[in-house]
């Protein structure tokens, strides 16, 4: 169960971009002396995943996740430091590693538009040296398992972006990948069909053990999903750890509604040094420490005659939302 | 192993690009009438030019006839295999869907130059090789195996060096995601194959064997057809083919280098 | 008070088109390469002498050659290809909402790419004559205008062709491949390859009642200084272009009419 599967020490990757001047004369300029400049999107970072694992990836646009999954897979050359995915260094693609991996890309596909995904199914089992028999089996049970079924025998284009999504992932899952690279799976999904796609990923992970990288836009889906985040800011790792923890450390307080009984009571809770967010009649909003919750619940309980009473979670979307646009934070 | 494989691969592509074509019956028809006009439409072009001349760049008319033919069929392999494909090539590279390719256990090039095939296109090449039998009649064209051998060699490396030159230009794309313009190019510069290659200036005839070998695509195949052609011009031609199939092959992988490093 | 509407509105089109056009720069030159055909079949016509059957002098069928590769670059239609890809991509719906023939759309980017590809088109004459010197005239004013006018007509005409073809987006999936296939006729016929006074006479009897060569035979004719029947030439062009006018009317009307009921 602790194996690594995942190993990476200080990875950079630099990108060279020709930057241009605009018009003809930049035009001219650029074909004889081409400038580039060096971009460093990916400054140094370590981190592992063990087997089994659902690592999130979180960060805002650009700051770096995508290439890191691309990395991952082999897709793109490391400028420094090492990689190293269940024993293989990924940018050589070996055989035996790529039949190792997938990587679903969220609106991208690689269905046949005009026909059945059942045909794709088949031609990518071919590619992964299936034979027919051993094909069927794992299109049947990931099918079962996806819940779709005569959707598989209707041309791509007349489907919908659920079901497309569905067929993407059995296209990408019929070899029996253990390890899942997942860039923004959920992009322009609809609620019940994002909710669908978590939990098979979930049940995916259960059943097979295999391991999980995920890059998504949709904190439900980090949020659900991982209980591991890695968070990528401008090309380094600003946070990695348990996903509580992060929230914890975000948000150390907690809002409480209490509805008094009496305009007097309210007024007397105003006065009794909590810290009051406001105030309404007789409702009260009082902010308390996550530490001190369950005493200070006792003594307002115990001391004045409430009505009712409600804690508001702060969303975790907005704290996540916090991460990604904050500039200087440090965890 | 590998080759039981990769073959039981293009049988899959042979299916699934088949069985997409015939959602769109019609337009095969289409491409059919379109082909066979484009036949009409160059014997009639090559009948202007015999109107009043018996022979041009030292070949009648029947004996032209037999490079139309040629390229009647290589033209038919190329809208067939290679204009599809590279049409699926522009696309994965602009909508960022060859990183799926890549990440498939299966060779970049084969999978990326085979994956499609047109059916139209197939009546074309039986087309021409309708036209190339009637002008085996009508040149009275002796068959013997040595000879059909070596057509057969030579017809292979025109086909190869068409291919070279398709997948030079399907590689470009990584580059500059708009090759439509360079494939017009060569579309231009293939139209010259219909023609032997006698006919055309000193200067023509140089660029057209030297730089863009589009002289080895058609004419050394007719000649060797007539009996015409010399032993050193096949070898050439075998050699020339080899040379462009090697440089396409390295070029892909140089291209797929920069692809890794730079695209983001 | 309408004409002078739609007038602004196609300048403001021609602007925007124009300035996108810019950025297709190499792509354009690209195409203004692949457009040199022409020069190939003079490269045959004079090479083997064809053309003293014909009683045109080297000179002036070189100056045909060369007045047909200009007219060609400017009478390049490719409305139906945009079109279709529009129509697959789905942004048909809303130029059918914008209180504009999204047809005009086209016609400004058209209008835009010729202008763009002016200077390209200018420095590949220049070229030729550099190697042709002795074909360098100069036309009269007046000959100027009536076949930039007539070259004008001619875009017209396979605009109006195309855009008919266009709309049969609305019924088929693939309009392209019935536009390749009259791309045929047009190729063979219109006067690109060979010079329509060269053909033979059981073409030349029922020829002229096609629109063909009207295309490029016409006006290159007209440019370059071959005998031609001026108003004639003019007058069928005017013909062509009131016929099919109304016709692409009424297709794009019940075209629309039958999208709009599908519903897609």
């Amino acid at each position: 169960m602790d194996k690594n599967i995942i190993d990476v020490k200080n990875l950079s990757k630099s990108f060279n971009i020709s930057s241009k001047e605009p018009g003809i004369k930049g035009t001219i300029k650029h074909f004889f002396k081409r400038q580039t400049k060096s971009i460093k999107v990916i400054k140094d970072i370590s981190f592992e995943v063990k087997e089994g694992e659902i690592v999130g990836f979180l960060g805002a646009n650009g700051a770096g996740k995508t290439t890191i999954l691309k990395m991952l897979c082999g897709l793109i050359y490391p400028s420094q430091g090492s990689i190293s995915v269940s024993g293989y260094l990924p940018f050589r693609r070996k055989e035996n590693f790529l039949k190792n991996i997938t990587l679903i890309m969220g609106q991208k596909q690689q269905l046949i538009w005009d026909l059945p995904p059942i045909e794709s199914f088949y031609l990518n089992a071919s590619i992964y040296d299936l034979d027919n028999f051993e094909a069927k089996k794992r299109i049947k049970k990931l099918s079962d398992m996806l819940e779709i079924g005569e959707e598989l025998f209707i041309p791509v284009r007349k489907l919908s972006l659920g079901q497309r999504m569905k067929s993407e992932l059995l296209a990408a899952l019929i070899h029996e990948p253990n390890i899942l690279f997942l860039d923004e799976p959920t992009l322009g999904l609809d609620i019940n069909a994002q909710r669908n796609l978590r939990k098979f990923l979930q049940k995916y992970n259960k059943e097979t053990n295999a391991t999980i990288c995920l890059t998504s836009h949709y904190m439900k889906d980090i949020t659900s999903l991982c209980k591991r985040v890695i968070c990528v800011h401008n090309g380094s790792i600003s946070y990695d750890g348990k996903l509580d923890l992060l929230l914890k450390k975000l948000s150390p307080v907690k809002e409480i509604l209490i509805v008094c009984s009496s305009d007097e009571d309210a007024n007397q809770l105003e006065n009794s040094g909590f810290n009051v967010k406001n105030k309404t009649k007789n409702e009260i909003t009082i902010i308390i420490d996550n530490n001190s919750i369950t005493s200070s619940l006792k003594t307002i309980l115990n001391n004045f005659d409430i009505e009712d009473l409600y804690i508001n979670e702060p969303p975790i979307d907005e704290i996540i939302g916090k991460i990604l646009i904050k500039k200087d934070y440090d965890i | 192993m590998k080759t039981r494989k990769y073959l039981k691969v293009y049988r899959k592509f042979l299916h699934t690009s088949l069985a997409s074509e015939l959602e769109y019956k019609t337009n095969i028809l289409i491409d059919l009438i379109t082909a066979i006009l484009s036949l009409i439409g160059s014997i009639f072009l090559l009948s202007i030019f015999f109107q009043n001349n018996n022979s041009i760049g030292g070949w009648e008319f029947e004996q032209a006839l037999i490079i139309q033919s040629i390229y009647t069929i290589l033209n038919g392999i190329t809208n067939t295999w290679f204009n599809p494909n590279l049409t699926e090539i522009v696309k994965h590279i602009r909508e960022g869907t060859l990183d799926f390719v890549l990440l498939k256990p299966i060779d970049s090039q084969f999978f990326i130059s085979l994956k499609k095939l047109t059916p139209s296109g197939i009546l074309e090449i039986m087309l021409g090789f309708f036209l190339l039998l009637y002008c085996i009649k009508i040149n009275q064209i002796n068959l013997t195996l040595s000879f059909l051998i070596l057509c057969l060699i030579t017809i292979i490396c025109s086909i190869c060096i068409l291919y070279s030159l398709w997948f030079f230009i399907s590689t470009t794309t990584i580059w500059f995601v708009k090759t439509w313009n360079a494939t017009e190019v060569l579309r231009s510069f293939l139209y010259i194959g219909r023609f032997p290659l006698n006919s055309f200036s000193f200067t023509l005839r140089i660029f057209f064997s030297v730089f863009v070998p589009i002289a080895f695509i058609t004419t050394i195949p007719s000649e060797v057809f007539l009996g015409l052609s010399e032993i050193w011009k096949i070898l050439l031609e075998v050699i020339v083919a080899m040379v462009f199939l090697f440089t396409s092959r390295r070029f892909w992988l140089f291209a797929l280098r920069f692809y890794s490093s730079a695209s983001s | 008070m309408i004409s002078k509407l739609i007038n602004n509105k196609i300048f403001t089109l021609l602007k925007v088109q124009y300035s996108n056009m810019l950025e297709y720069r190499v792509e354009i030159a690209l195409w203004a390469i692949s457009g040199i055909i022409p020069f190939f079949m003079l490269n045959i016509w004079t090479n083997n002498n064809l053309n003293e059957s014909i009683n045109i002098s080297n000179i002036m069928l070189s100056r045909y050659f060369l007045c047909a590769f200009f007219v060609r670059q400017f009478s390049v239609v490719w409305v139906v290809f945009s079109f279709e890809e529009d129509t697959l991509m789905g942004k048909v719906s809303p130029y059918l909402i914008q209180p504009l023939n999204p047809f005009f759309r086209y016609f400004a980017q058209h209008l835009a790419e010729q202008i763009t590809r002016l200077p390209f088109a200018l420095i590949i004459i220049f070229f030729f004559f550099i190697f042709n010197r002795e074909s360098i005239w100069i036309p009269s004013l007046g000959i100027l205008l009536l076949s930039t006018i007539s070259t004008f007509f001619s875009f017209l005409i396979q605009f109006l062709i195309q855009s008919i073809i266009a709309c049969l987006c609305f019924w088929t999936e693939k309009a392209s491949s019935i536009e390749r296939l009259l791309f045929i006729p047009t190729l063979f016929l219109s006067g690109l390859l060979a010079p329509v006074v060269s053909f033979p006479e059981y073409v030349k009897s029922w020829i002229y009642f096609t629109p063909f060569p009207y295309l490029i035979d016409f006006p290159a004719n007209l440019l370059s200084g071959n005998a031609t029947n001026i108003s004639g030439g003019l007058s069928m062009q005017i013909l062509w272009i009131l016929l099919l006018f109304p016709l692409f009317r009424k297709i794009w009307s019940s075209g629309t009419k039958k999208y709009t009921a599908m519903g897609s």
